[in-house]
């Protein structure tokens, strides 16, 4: 007997479940399984688009939106015409992406600005998550809303700042509405909701999966531990993603260490990773955490020699910590 | 009995996917929902996740530490002669090996220390090149710490120090196949006109190929499951950079080459050799994965150079293709997986 089946005869003997057959064992769709899908299916949707694009040639904003909308539809369509059928689903797939970036370009295509592109995004997103009826195509959506969120908040609190980079031309950067303030007042205000969000679904895990909520809290909570692992890139200057840019001189700065800060986002996304018994997220936030390190190396803002010292305090800190735990747990017997 | 990629305790017997469908079969209330939940251990408790804590806080302890070593030679401080930056970093290695001894793997502290003196063998060899500017290209940085760090890494015990020495070796090799440098050791051995860069791309996918048919075979505990993933992922990727080459026979990178069977096939054979076992073996899916996503993109890389992008048609082709194919690889992926998760180990 399969333990799924093993399991389920668990449950009725502790009266869990009414002795009804259970329903087929469903399918087990590891990580990276989920990974080649999700990526076959965006560069699916590209080329479709970019097919679309071509055969129809639409130049107005209108058409393109027009034209973005009806695939979103099509994908929903197909998504609940035959829920089993895996080529559908990922053609769904392919199609809602392509619809997607449709959408987005027609909204944004004659205001390219930081604000409204992110705020645009993020809407889509949401809608998405909310009214596609497929696992990877919400994961994906939580993903990149959480992502648009970051740049949201970057862009109302820091106008125009980076724009020249992601667009080629800006609108003019103006101060940072908060001033001195800014830094920390965005961090906080872009990760303490997702924080609060992650923590409130890993603690209520029992109640929503009880309810309709489930199809939208599992992606959810998905899209956002993978978020808060890799977000903490967009939510800094997008020259320190590029290794270096005169806009952040060599001189101390907080900005440097941001990244660290970003190091303890993805520990928590890899500690939610593990309530949720999930090897594939633990792996990716443990990766991203890897990744901001380095980032840490080549972001200006202070020296080298800094760096080195903050990190073997925080290493020697660390360590200290990692040892009285160790000793609780030895002295206690691991008793919970 | 189950394996996996996380301590035995991390385990859950059923996946989140499964639980959710008899929370929703069943329509099971919160109080049930959370038995369920207990029963199946997919929650880990207190004590579970002050352990887990606690090893997270070790491990990013000692990266830390490796980290700052690191950074410390890359800062080049100019208060400190050249002598005092040499007998410093010789200070933590010949301190970290004299605690190794004294505490030996696989104590948790003899591991870290172990790993620190690899660590501080790379930045001595950094910074050795930084002071005397050797003319080393980097990719020789890389393999002479690879070399010389080998004896810590299989000392050290420990999953942690055999990945970092798996990114050490391949880092190594990427940068030897990527920069195509015409020096050094390797170059003297497989330069000239005798290999094409292709070659010595699907030379790194082979040589990392060897070691994970080496570890599959030779089970060791200090090369676990998510040690040999990272192996045959490297494995694949130098495989789909050089099957992807081998393909186009464009100018991807290298400008001039041409199309090259001989790289595709032994891309082939690599396949073919891994998919064979795996099937043999049922044990994870993983491999078939990898070899599925290489397939994937190799041959839409041919696909799409067969078709030399005559008209609008040919995305329309390449997006079902895609779709195709990666319907085919996870149906196929989701049907073995768990019937082989069933399957007893030995």
């Amino acid at each position: 007997m399969s333990a799924y089946l093993d399991f389920v005869a668990l449950l009725r003997t502790r009266g869990v479940i009414p002795e009804k057959a259970p329903p087929a064992e469903g399918a087990d769709r590891p990580w990276f399984v989920v990974l080649l899908q999700g990526v076959a299916g965006w560069l699916a949707g590209i080329f479709l688009l970019t097919f679309i694009g071509l055969m129809f040639k639409p130049s107005s904003t209108g058409a393109i939106f027009a034209l973005g909308a009806l695939l979103l539809v099509g994908a929903w369509a197909l998504y609940h015409a035959d829920r089993d059928a895996v080529f559908l689903d990922q053609l769904a797939l392919a199609i809602s992406i392509a619809g997607q970036f449709a959408v987005a370009w027609g909204i944004v295509k004659d205001h390219l600005s930081g604000l409204p592109i992110a705020a645009t995004l993020l809407g889509l997103q949401v809608l998405v998550l909310i009214a596609m009826p497929n696992q990877i195509a919400r994961t994906l959506a939580a993903l990149f809303a959480t992502i648009a969120w970051v740049f949201t908040v970057r862009f109302v609190l820091r106008p125009g700042q980076g724009e020249q980079m992601f667009f080629g031309y800006g609108h003019g950067e103006t101060p940072p509405i908060l001033g001195a303030w800014t830094l920390p007042i965005a961090w906080a205000l872009t990760w303490l909701p997702l924080l609060a969000l992650g923590i409130w679904l890993v603690r209520n895990e029992a109640q929503w999966m009880s309810g309709a909520l489930r199809k939208l809290a599992r992606p959810l909570l998905t899209g956002v531990l993978l978020g808060l692992s890799l977000g903490g890139i967009a939510a800094e200057p997008f020259t320190v993603f590029l290794l270096g840019n005169e806009m952040v001189g060599m001189r101390f700065s907080w900005w440097a260490l941001f990244p660290l800060l970003s190091v303890a986002l993805a520990m928590f996304a890899a500690y939610g990773a593990f309530r949720m018994r999930s090897h594939g997220l633990l792996g990716f936030a443990i990766v991203a955490a890897l990744l901001h390190l380095s980032r840490f190396y080549y972001l200006y803002g202070t020296t080298l020699m800094w760096k080195s010292v903050i990190m073997l305090v925080i290493g020697a800190l660390l360590l200290l910590g990692g040892a009285r735990l160790a000793r609780r747990d030895a002295e206690t017997g691991g008793a919970p | 009995m189950r394996r996996g990629y996380t301590p035995a305790r991390m385990q859950s017997p059923l996946k989140r996917s499964e639980l959710d469908g008899l929370a929703e079969f069943y329509s099971l209330d919160p109080q049930r929902t959370e038995t369920m939940l207990e029963l199946a251990g997919a929650r880990p408790s207190r004590a579970e996740g002050l352990r887990f804590l606690g090893r997270c806080l070790r491990i990013a302890g000692v990266l830390s530490l490796a980290a700052g070593v690191v950074f410390f030679v890359a800062a080049n401080w100019s208060k400190l002669a050249v002598f005092g930056r040499f007998a410093l970093i010789e200070i933590v290695l010949a301190g970290c090996v004299v605690l190794a001894f004294t505490r030996p793997p696989p104590a948790v502290i003899g591991r870290a220390a172990t790993f620190l003196a690899f660590i501080s063998t790379g930045a001595l060899l950094a910074l050795f090149g930084q002071t005397y500017q050797t003319g080393a290209d980097v990719y020789e940085l890389f393999l002479a710490w690879a070399l010389l760090g080998l004896p810590l890494a299989v000392a050290a015990q420990w999953s942690v120090a055999s990945a970092a020495w798996v990114l050490v070796l391949n880092a190594s090799l990427l940068l030897f196949c990527g920069w195509n440098p015409s020096g050094g050791l390797l170059w003297a051995i497989f330069g000239g006109v005798h290999f094409r860069p292709a070659h010595l791309i699907m030379g790194a996918a082979w040589l990392n190929l060897a070691l994970w048919f080496g570890f599959e075979f030779r089970r060791v505990e200090a090369v676990p499951d998510w040690v040999r993933r990272l192996v045959l992922s490297c494995a694949f990727g130098f495989g789909t950079w050089g099957g992807v080459l081998g393909v186009a026979g464009g100018d991807l990178v290298f400008g001039d080459m041409k199309g090259d069977a001989k790289t595709v096939l032994a891309l082939a054979a690599v396949m073919a050799a891994v998919v064979a076992y795996t099937l043999r073996r049922r044990s994870d899916v993983y491999p078939l994965a990898v070899v599925m996503g290489t397939f994937i993109i190799v041959s839409m890389v041919w696909l799409a150079r067969v078709i030399e992008f005559r008209d609008e048609g040919t995305f329309l082709f390449l997006a079902l293709w895609l779709t195709g194919t990666s319907t085919a690889a996870g149906k196929i992926l989701t049907t073995l997986a768990p019937s082989w998760r069933a399957v007893p180990k030995p």
